[in-house]
């Protein structure tokens, strides 16, 4: 009787695995295979392989958006960000985790307040802003926007960090008279490397696939990023199916590349993102 | 220790900055002028709790409010229990779970506008779905999945819901860092497999699963790019949500004042999600 439960348990389990692999990796094989069949083959059957591999669709693509332009303006613009998100946000942590001073607390529980926000909300204020100070469709505004969206969860990566490293460390180079400046940038961030790699990774995900900011902040091509690319699409391509689907590769492949070669290094910041202090 | 207070001053500087200007000014606006009329072309003026009382009126207001808390209460349950179910199989390592995990969580790393094109192709009429179906019926199915009335539902709630993949990484890390020594004594006392699980794994690490909660139902109260890039909120208003809303009353419409009513709201609602999760999971208290 025990066996026969136990291999129900295990059959449901299965079954429930086979589910998620296919839920999970059969939209995006199929996007994948579509994106090789032309458009005939495409409208008569959802399930045909392609009968070769042609890169027409592809070069369609490349040709009618700039997704090459929208891929470098997402290279700087989550690069520059998340520079500034960590930079900015270690040095606060390393004050919070290390210091007492007046207003701490305060300073501290204003910081995570912003967890609570839903951003959608503070949507039309941001956009006012970013006009009044000349901001609106230029790169600077979406790296100021998205540096100030990763405040909440880099914090408290790194407060954690920083309350882990042993103070005698410090201690040591204050009683050879070094500044706090020196410290903290010779010192005690290279040990904080792992968890500062952490927040970065984590932020840089969330910028590079950030849509809503961008779609209202933004209008020339010069200046937009990828995940806008395919919002062009929608309409662009729709009597050409193959590019569509090409278009959809290139824009999801840069993403997934990234997630397989930093896999270990992302779930461990997903994780300690979410976990609050 | 101590420190100087130009020292301090610099280094609180930049992260003061940065969240001063794009979370507390916008926050005071948007609760400053919810009370006010304000709108593109005319000037802006105090007109009380106006636009709160046209929104309890406004039968859109009133259909984005009640899809907005339909989908916080489905990604509060089915979400977070679809994550949790994956995580207690991974967690018995079987083999390969490694690249389950991975693959779960590829949904969630791609961009969600990418996510959301792929699933009106999916959904679409001579899509994966319907060929699927005729295939299995045995006759041509040409469902418009995303633009009728009665189906738009379907797809727009699919395209979050059955991606769990955060949530699982999330609980699976919890219950990998459980010391085995408490499943240990628990099998010693006769407990097994699903006993184990929902009598010692899933009450010690009841944090993480509150935490688990709230970011899957906070996503709902920002959830723009799978609706707009899909249905725009349609047909007519049935896939409608806040966030969406906001953005047509206030970008399309240019209707300030209003839309701002709208972020005081959605900014309620995520304060009382928080507070009501952590009350409900205890998740001040310590787990021993």
């Amino acid at each position: 009787m025990k066996q026969v439960k136990r291999a129900i348990g295990k059959t449901l389990a299965g079954v429930f695995l086979i589910y998620v692999v296919i839920v999970c990796l059969g939209p995006l094989i199929w996007v994948f295979f579509q994106a090789f069949k032309t458009n005939k083959e495409i409208l008569t059957s959802a399930f045909a392989l392609p009968k070769s591999f042609r890169l027409d669709g592809f070069q369609v693509a490349l040709q009618t958006a700039p997704i090459l332009l929208y891929f470098r303006n997402s290279v700087v613009i989550s690069m520059a960000n998340t520079v500034i998100t960590v930079v900015a946000v270690s040095m606060a942590a390393y004050m919070t985790a290390r210091f007492s001073f007046r207003g701490k607390q305060f300073f501290t529980l204003l910081l995570s307040s912003s967890l609570l926000i839903p951003v959608s909300s503070l949507l039309m204020p941001i956009y006012l802003l970013l006009t009044k100070m000349g901001m609106i469709d230029t790169m600077r505004g979406l790296i100021l926007i998205y540096a100030a969206l990763g405040l909440p969860t880099s914090l408290f990566i790194l407060q954690s960090t920083f309350q882990g490293i042993p103070r005698e460390l410090e201690e040591a180079a204050y009683i050879d008279g070094a500044g706090v400046f020196y410290t903290f940038f010779a010192i005690i961030l290279p040990i904080a490397k792992p968890g500062v790699a952490t927040a970065a990774t984590l932020h840089f995900i969330t910028s590079w696939n950030e849509f809503m900011f961008a779609l209202v902040m933004t209008k020339s091509a010069s200046v937009r990023t990828l995940p806008l690319a395919l919002n062009y699409f929608t309409s662009q391509f729709s009597f050409n199916y193959t590019a569509m689907f090409a278009a959809i590769v290139l824009s999801i492949l840069p993403s997934i590349l990234v997630f397989i070669c930093l896999q270990e290094q992302i779930t461990a910041s997903m994780v300690s993102g979410s976990i609050k202090g | 220790m101590r420190v100087k207070k130009h020292i301090l001053f610099v280094f609180l500087l930049p992260c003061a900055f940065l969240f001063g200007l794009i979370y507390l000014i916008p926050i005071g606006v948007v609760t400053a002028t919810s009370f006010t009329s304000w709108k593109i072309g005319s000037d802006i003026h105090f007109c009380g709790l106006e636009n709160y009382l046209s929104a309890v009126r406004d039968p859109n207001v009133r259909v984005a409010l009640l899809h907005t808390l339909f989908w916080v209460v489905l990604q509060a349950t089915v979400h977070v229990a679809l994550g949790v179910t994956l995580a207690l199989i991974l967690s018995r390592r079987c083999r390969g779970w490694r690249a389950i995990r991975t693959i779960s969580m590829l949904p969630n790393i791609i961009p969600a506008s990418a996510l959301a094109i792929i699933f009106l192709r999916v959904f679409d009429a001579n899509g994966l779905i319907n060929s699927l179906l005729s295939v299995i019926t045995g006759k041509p199915v040409q469902i418009q999945w995303y633009f009728q009335v009665k189906t738009a539902m379907i797809p727009v709630t699919l395209s979050w819901l059955i991606y769990s993949g955060l949530i699982t990484i999330l609980v699976l890390a919890a219950i990998l860092g459980v010391s085995t020594e408490l499943s240990d004594s628990a099998k010693m006392d006769g407990a097994r497999g699903l006993q184990i699980d929902f009598l010692v794994i899933l009450p010690i690490i009841r944090t993480t699963i509150g935490t688990a909660v709230i970011i899957a139902s906070t996503s709902m109260l920002k959830e723009f790019e799978l609706i707009f890039l899909t249905t725009n909120g349609g047909p007519g208003n049935k896939t409608l949500n806040m966030p969406l809303y906001l953005y047509k009353t206030s970008l399309i419409e240019n209707n300030y004042g209003y839309g701002n009513a709208m972020g005081v709201m959605l900014i309620l609602l995520g304060v009382g999600i928080v507070f009501g999760v952590n009350r409900l999971f205890r998740m001040d208290e310590s787990v021993y």
